[in-house]
């Protein structure tokens, strides 16, 4: 016997944690694009989704978010502090390689210097992930090590059931223990089969590309400025990796008064690096694709002991001219044959 | 993880509030501001934090942060002194900032020179242009504990005799007999009045010829200046572990988050900025 939730009391479910105060999110489609975005019911979830086009990560990293208010009077600055949360919230039918990437994403942003903005919306949220038993072309999950249904990040994991009526019931954490016992009157047991999850192919040797990244010889090597030659610099597939957490910090306003704000950046574009001088650390576009995979796969997981993507494929998937971490993966994993 | 570790809740992104309470133009589009804290608490946060070698973000809310050196030493940490050239939105608003106006600090952070490793030992201070301040914050931490040091010599050039920044200083330490100040200026940049060398650094360095021998060189300048410098140093015999620079690279958080101030697996705000030119040896050089 296991604990399931039936679909038809998912409606329910989420009036329950509306009416406790809890706001609803989950994948769902707008204009045509989907994302996570704030739902008041069960229709409005896209949950059919192999994965939505931008990630898990807005919700704890906006693409740009004000972090103080200041207003200049005469001998004084009075700042306004806007630090999350919003409120609590429920993150629902999330995949489990967004999921894995927020815990990434948990060591960057508390690496000496606790990021209160992160972490504020971290501790208020609870993630329900839904196991994949549909992938696509794109999907590369086990190739970095983690699987269809991989709990790390999630704080309750659900298995779709074989009749596609629901889903069975795994709580990860004590977060996740009490977002259920909320909605305990509208579980049920019962004994109903799983769905078998989907089958992700392994597409490359991800031991081998790491040790081909960590020899100094290869960091000069032909083949990073061959394999990024078509590549426009247009930041795509940073925005939509559910890891990557560059940022800019700008203020909006006059001297007066305005906002400074966190802005996504990215580590694409040219200026990201530029000194004042004119003098440019990664100047090409090449070095800055060479700097993108070897922060992934190389100075991320000496730091953090953990590879800083979890191949949910959406840089090669929504590239616009068809490249990608899979395809530089692939070509190191054939150079070291 | 490191006594860096601020408590939830704690705003890390928050700037303190300073007073600007000096200025003096250094040289053309160059300034020194003297600063202090509005706020008592942090100026007691800042004295028990700052090392020589650290740097901040200095801002102007509407104009944004930008980061420099703290310019004046740790002996001397009841205000903070930068020194910056005017060259983008934060530090042309800085510039016009005058005495009285109010701009922000956050920091200190990165790393220090290990300077109680230096007891006892020779020192050979070496820099170009702007790069004077974080050289001279070096400079007066030991000068103000002078009878722990050896022989004293300072290297300092610029590409004219007008672009030499903390002028007063340069007099107080050539006048000083227990320091030796080797000053110059490129070729061209000389004025007819000008009594010191006219050379470049490296080849300024090569003929003062400083013995290598239980000496430290500390370092700091443009890129092209540090490469041709560790070259002559080199020839001198200075071993690499022995030379101390500063790596300056484009910096928005300061605190290892921004992601990209990194050269290889290396974060310049967190590990450095003070590395050793054996460290940077090591470094991916196609990325410095």
């Amino acid at each position: 016997m296991a604990t399931l939730l039936y679909s038809a009391s998912l409606n329910d479910c989420i009036a329950r944690w509306r009416e406790d105060g809890l706001m609803v999110f989950g994948p769902s489609t707008a204009g045509g694009v989907s994302g996570f975005r704030e739902v008041e019911d069960a229709g409005s979830l896209d949950l059919d989704l192999v994965l939505t086009r931008s990630t898990l990560k807005e919700l704890f990293f906006p693409r740009t978010e004000p972090m103080l208010g200041y207003r200049i009077g005469k001998q004084q600055i009075e700042t306004e502090e806007f630090i999350p949360p919003e409120g609590r919230r429920i993150i629902f039918g999330v995949r489990p390689c967004d999921a894995a990437g927020m815990q990434v994403d948990d060591a960057l942003f508390d690496w000496d210097y606790h990021d209160a903005y992160w972490f504020r919306r971290r501790d208020s949220s609870v993630i329900f992930s839904i196991a994949c038993t549909h992938s696509d072309a794109f999907c590369m999950c086990t190739s970095l090590g983690l699987a269809p249904d991989s709990t790390k990040g999630s704080d309750v994991l659900l298995r779709p059931l074989a009749a596609g009526n629901g889903w069975k019931v795994e709580a990860l954490t004590e977060r996740g223990e009490n977002a259920l016992s909320s909605i305990s009157s509208l579980l049920k047991e019962g004994g109903d089969a799983p769905a078998p999850l989907t089958d992700v192919p392994v597409k490359f040797d991800l031991e081998a590309c790491r040790r081909w990244l960590a020899d100094p010889e290869n960091f000069e090597s032909r083949f990073w400025k061959e394999i990024s030659e078509r590549c426009i610099g247009c930041g795509s597939c940073t925005y939509l990796c559910p890891t990557c957490h560059c940022f800019d910090i700008q203020d909006e306003g006059d001297t007066y008064q305005g906002v400074r704000r966190k802005n996504w950046d990215s580590c694409s574009f040219s200026l990201f690096t530029m000194h004042t001088s004119g003098h440019n650390p990664r100047a090409t576009q090449s070095a800055r694709w060479r700097q993108r995979i070897m922060h992934k796969f190389n100075y991320f997981s000496l730091k953090f002991n953990v590879n800083s993507c979890t191949g949910c494929g959406r840089c090669t998937r929504e590239c616009p001219v068809d490249m990608g971490v899979t395809e530089t993966l692939q070509a190191i994993s054939t150079l070291q044959r | 993880m490191t006594a860096h570790n601020t408590t939830s809740g704690e705003n890390i992104y928050r700037p303190a509030v300073m007073n600007i309470v000096a200025t003096r133009d250094e040289a053309p589009g160059v300034r020194t501001m003297r600063l202090e804290f509005q706020d008592p608490l942090e100026l007691e946060k800042f004295k028990q934090a700052y090392r020589t070698g650290m740097f901040g973000l200095y801002g102007i809310y509407g104009e944004g942060e930008s980061t420099f050196c703290v310019a004046s030493p740790e002996t001397r940490n009841d205000y903070i002194e930068c020194t910056f050239r005017k060259s983008g939105r934060v530090t042309a608003a800085l510039a016009s900032a005058e005495i009285g106006d109010l701009m922000t600090f956050r920091g200190p952070y990165g790393n220090r020179f290990p300077i109680e490793e230096f007891h006892g030992k020779n020192l050979l201070f070496i820099a170009g242009g702007i790069a004077l301040p974080p050289t001279r914050s070096v400079i007066w931490s030991c000068l103000d504990q002078r009878d722990k040091f050896g022989k004293i010599t300072i290297v300092y050039g610029a590409r004219t005799v007008a672009d030499l920044v903390y002028k007063q200083e340069l007099e107080e330490w050539e006048k000083r007999d227990d320091v030796e100040l080797v000053l110059t200026v490129d070729p061209g940049g000389e004025t007819p009045d000008w009594k010191h060398r006219v050379g470049f650094v490296p080849t300024i360095l090569e003929e003062a010829a400083p013995a290598a021998g239980n000496c430290v060189a500390v370092l700091c300048g443009p890129p092209i200046m540090i490469k041709f410098t560790l070259a002559s140093l080199k020839k001198l015999g200075f071993e690499e572990e022995n030379v101390y620079t500063t790596l300056e690279n484009r910096m928005k958080c300061g605190i290892g988050k921004c992601g990209r101030c990194n050269v290889g697996s290396v974060y310049v705000c967190k590990e450095g900025p003070v590395f050793t030119a054996a460290e940077v040896s090591a470094m991916p050089q196609a990325d410095l």
